[in-house]
């Protein structure tokens, strides 16, 4: 099996920073059930979703967690 | 491929680089957010260690979910809130990523991490592996 690049949403950096995710984005001030942000807000959805497939093309932090602000 | 349970990333971070360019690349989701397709068996919302294949061609409104272990005000609205399959589709409209997983794959609720990793990982990966995604984008509930 050959690896498969991963990214993910969080909204709980701390928990998420335990499992060394290899690349994680935090749209910062949102709580659980909203990794995407708001409902029905697609303008913001595809900048968070967006921003997290980007990480797969920057230089890697691995571990991190990424925190933006989106509000 | 060996048999044995897969292991999780207790002693290194599972870093695989992204080769190729995101306007060209098939991207697939895997949730841990209980999502389901409605014509589906539901999840045991107090723990179910099974996972769901999705079909990669619906749009949000052919899913549901079973859960009550975090918050539902977005996703009653808006299951994108955490499956963003409708915001991908139209990433790959405009031709921002390459084109949408024809599979994506969720998870319910569980505390039984053992069995997860022993049983549910390997097996789900082994069907992330037959897609051959480009990349996966994991989301929580």
């Amino acid at each position: 099996m050959i690896g498969i690049p991963t990214v993910l949403i969080t909204v709980e950096p701390e928990e998420s920073e335990q499992a060394r995710p290899p690349r994680a984005l935090c749209p910062n001030g949102f709580i659980v059930g909203h990794s995407l942000g708001r409902p029905n807000d697609p303008n913001l959805q595809k900048r968070i979703l967006m921003d997290a497939l980007h990480l797969l093309v920057e230089p890697p932090q691995l571990g991190q967690v990424i925190i933006r602000e989106y509000q | 491929m060996p048999d044995r349970p897969l292991e999780l990333s207790r002693y290194c971070i599972p870093y695989t680089p992204f080769t190729g360019k995101l306007e060209e690349a098939k991207i697939c989701l895997v949730t841990t957010a209980s999502v389901r397709g409605k014509d589906q068996p539901p999840f045991q919302i107090d723990g179910d260690t099974s996972f769901r294949t999705l079909d990669g061609a619906l749009p949000a409104s052919a899913f549901t979910f079973d859960d009550d272990h975090y918050d539902h005000a977005c996703v009653d609205r808006d299951l994108n809130c955490v499956f963003p399959v409708d915001r991908l589709a139209e990433l790959a409209e405009n031709r921002q990523i390459g084109g949408v997983s024809e599979k994506h794959f969720s998870m319910g609720f569980s505390q039984a991490l053992r069995e997860l990793r022993e049983k549910t990982i390997p097996a789900l990966v082994r069907e992330v592996d037959r897609v051959r995604p480009d990349a996966v984008l994991l989301t929580g509930g």
